[in-house]
């Protein structure tokens, strides 16, 4: 009997602290927003890239390692994405799987799941991942086999003979009202890539890092002699590309895997002119990461405010009310003064900070029916600890309908900011017309009535209580 | 011991430094000229690799520039495995590469036409800088330098067609669209003029009523034999004014027409107490 009972409470106790170490396990799950699921197929391959995991791990990610032929690997669980981040390693076989089928990668990206792909040039590029770049309007060289070299800019160090390992500077801007999110101290070693021609129609595509002018792409089984066919040249290749989807999933295409490895990123390289010097690969591969797994170029709204910007009505200016606004009515009127405010935010790796737009660039608030009929700039105005506040006033068009505020802000490497709106503006009330003492034009007809007014009058008097005329028109027979 | 280590030292460098060569080129002729001329009409001129060439060449809409060469590393001619003639537009920092074909000794050539070139060189507003970059592996100094300016002569006849501007995500331009203009009044010394004008004709009035015997001589008649009647009904009529000017300016008409209606009703009852007097008055023969 006592030693039943012995046994039970020892029993209640274990239950107990497994429900504990269950829910605990629930918990740091639900809460964990930084997955990163990394596939490579060989599994040993991984250890040569190990300080670019340790940084994404000392940075919160959890990462995860899978080969593609793995059977049960899966990007989504129940509907819902399995992991935040993608990184896919170069692979040798011809596909990445049938989990990771292009189909799968782009509902992943639909899904708003961020992906970095890494290309090598000593693998072939397996043909479906050359059909999915090319659904995003990203080309890849025709040959499967195919090398970025440069004879001017590359590592005397290490490619003294193949020039295949290209030393560039901090890639610059993309173009004026663009920020550079990507800028490091010093040279980046890029060994071994696969350039990238970006096709011309898609806003959603940016070159990260382009190919200097006297770099070219060729085939090395089939070309080793002489290059006849180019397939492109120079600045037209795109070592590093990016692409934004509309939800603001980020795919980047990175076209040497190998600057990830341990041994480039504090490799010493040697230039074309003899100076030596350490490469910045560690930098580049933490903003390049940092930008693909939304840590930077990541906005966010707050709120978003606008009122009438007229002078209280008379009856309410000494009341107790008088700092009462009434906040985004669902109604104006034509011709209304409109004060409008929206709060954005940056998010930097760990926090929010104030955001500041690039220099040249504008942000712009569109008063909108079906097309734009006002579009303002927002200026800053104030700032909290981790916002800033744009606002601009407006006089609202001479025009009644239903009308939008939209702050329509889309840039490269930033996230898509699409705010609106929808307010009616109706027309003028019965009272609410300029009364006619108040316009000039109308004085004389008021004189006119008042000269009639006062002339009626008079006659009424004159009628009641005169006389007849004495002389002259009376005496008449 | 040292001096022949040293020799051996000097030796190897010189050797070394004969090894290091560099790339350039030999006998390169730039031709422009059209199919039918078969070389004989046209630009000729010769390229020298330390110099660019003082000309500026010109490229007709139907022409094709030609350039022969002969690579060479070192004194030896020898095919780089990168060889490009390529065309850079100064304002935009756009530029084309056009391969050479080279033989084995480095000999060869490059055919460019206007039909090569994508738009954007095409429509360039100034010349385009064309350079010679000759390159391989190893260590041999490549070479990369301008060689020439190239103006194009587009067809004006049939201008090439302007591929469809791609979308980009910038800042748009400001738009400030007016639907009706405000409507504005006269100016307003003309509104002055006018009203002063008017009213200048109430005096007017009243003296041509005064020509014609216009009077009020039974005014103290009339309040004497029924003064609440005339006072009530004068007091009406003005106060009806009043009930007007007042709607005018500031009441609405639920408040404006009981006041009316006791107006009206309190004319009414003097008014026809005030027209017997009236009557009473032309009775007695006095009007």
């Amino acid at each position: 009997m006592k030693s039943f009972e012995y046994c039970t409470a020892e029993m209640r106790w274990l239950f107990a602290s497994l429900l504990l170490a269950l829910l605990s396990v629930v918990h740091a799950r639900s809460f964990n927003s930084s997955r990163l699921l990394v596939v490579t197929e060989e599994i040993t391959e991984k250890d040569k890239y190990s300080t670019f995991w340790g940084d994404l791990e000392s940075r919160g990610f959890s990462l995860s390692f899978a080969s593609p032929k793995s059977p049960d690997l899966s990007l989504f669980k129940h509907g819902a994405l399995a992991y935040d981040h993608l990184l896919l390693l170069p692979s040798k076989s011809k596909g990445l799987g049938p989990n990771l089928t292009p189909n799968m990668l782009v509902n992943y990206i639909n899904a708003n799941g961020n992906i970095l792909l890494a290309l090598s040039a000593d693998q072939p590029t397996p043909p479906a991942i050359s059909s999915l770049l090319l659904e995003l309007d990203i080309f890849l060289p025709p040959d499967r086999n195919a090398l970025v070299v440069d004879h001017f800019n590359f590592d005397k160090a290490s490619a003294a003979e193949k020039h295949d390992v290209l030393l560039l500077t901090s890639p610059k801007p993309l173009r004026n009202g663009v920020r550079n999110y990507f800028e490091v101290d010093g040279s980046i070693a890029v060994p071994r890539a696969v350039g990238q021609v970006l096709g011309n129609a898609s806003p959603l595509l940016a070159p990260i890092l382009r190919a200097p002018s006297t770099a070219y792409s060729y085939n090395p089984k089939d070309e080793a002699e002489a290059v006849e066919e180019l397939f492109a040249t120079g600045s037209q290749l795109s070592l590093i590309s990016a692409f934004q989807a509309r939800n603001s999933a980020r795919f980047t295409v990175l076209g040497s895997a190998e600057m990830l490895e341990n041994k480039w990123f504090d490799a010493k390289v040697k230039s074309q002119s003899g100076v030596e010097g350490a490469t910045a690969n560690r930098a580049f591969a933490e903003k390049l990461s940092a930008w693909t797994f939304q840590e930077l170029g990541v906005l966010k709204v707050g709120r978003v405010e606008h009122y009438l910007n007229e002078d209280l009505p008379k009856g309410t200016a000494n009341s107790s009310e008088v700092g009462f606004l009434d906040l985004n009515p669902k109604i104006y009127r034509i011709k209304n003064d409109v004060h409008f405010s929206i709060e954005i935010s940056e998010y930097v790796f760990t926090h929010l900070v104030p955001f500041t737009l690039p220099p040249t660039d504008e942000l712009q608030l569109e008063f909108s029916m079906l097309s734009p009929f006002h579009r303002i700039p927002l200026v800053p105005t104030s700032r909290t600890a981790n916002s800033t506040v744009f606002t601009a006033t407006l006089t609202l068009p001479d025009q009644h309908g239903i009308f939008n505020f939209i702050v329509n802000y889309k840039r490269p490497f930033m996230t898509n900011i699409y705010e609106k709106r929808t307010v009616t503006v109706r027309h003028f009330a019965h009272d609410e017309w300029p009364r006619s003492f108040a316009i000039s034009a109308a004085w004389p007809w008021i004189g006119g009535i008042g000269v009639v007014v006062a002339g009626w009058v008079a006659f009424v008097a004159v009628w009641l209580w005169s006389a007849p005329a004495e002389d002259g028109l009376r005496k008449r027979n | 011991m040292r001096l022949p280590y040293t020799l051996a030292v000097a030796a190897l460098s010189f050797s070394s430094a004969c090894l290091a060569a560099s790339w350039s080129f030999d006998d390169a002729t730039l031709t422009v000229s059209s199919k039918g001329s078969g070389g004989d009409g046209g630009v000729k001129e010769k390229l020298s690799p330390n110099s660019p060439s003082s000309k500026a060449i010109t490229l007709p809409a139907v022409d094709t520039l030609k350039i022969v060469l002969t690579a060479t590393e070192g004194s030896t001619g020898k095919r780089p495995h990168q060889a490009f003639l390529t065309l850079h537009e100064p304002t935009t920092g756009l530029e084309e590469s056009f391969p050479f074909s080279l033989k084995e000794n480095g000999n060869g050539k490059v055919e460019v036409t206007q039909k090569d070139l994508p738009y954007q060189l095409l429509t360039s507003k100034s010349p385009l800088k064309a350079s010679l970059v000759l390159a391989s592996f190893g260590s041999s100094t490549p070479y990369a330098s301008h060689a020439f300016d190239l103006t194009l002569q587009l067809d004006t006849t049939a201008p090439p067609t302007a591929p469809t501007a791609p979308e980009r995500y910038t800042s748009k331009p400001v738009i400030n669209h007016i639907f009706k203009v405000q409507e504005t009044s006269g100016p307003r010394v003309i509104s002055f003029f006018f009203t002063i004008a008017v009213l200048a004709m109430l005096p007017v009035l009243f003296g041509a009523w005064a020509l014609l015997g216009a009077n009020v001589d039974h005014l103290g008649k009339a309040f004497g034999s029924a003064p609440i009647a005339h006072g009530l009904f004068l007091g009406s009529v003005l106060a009806m004014e009043g009930v007007f000017f007042m709607y005018y300016t500031s009441w609405n008409l639920f408040q404006m027409l009981p006041v009316a209606g006791v107006v009206g009703t309190v004319a009414y009852i003097s008014g026809s107490r005030a027209l017997t007097e009236v009557q009473e008055r032309r009775m007695a023969g006095e009007r």
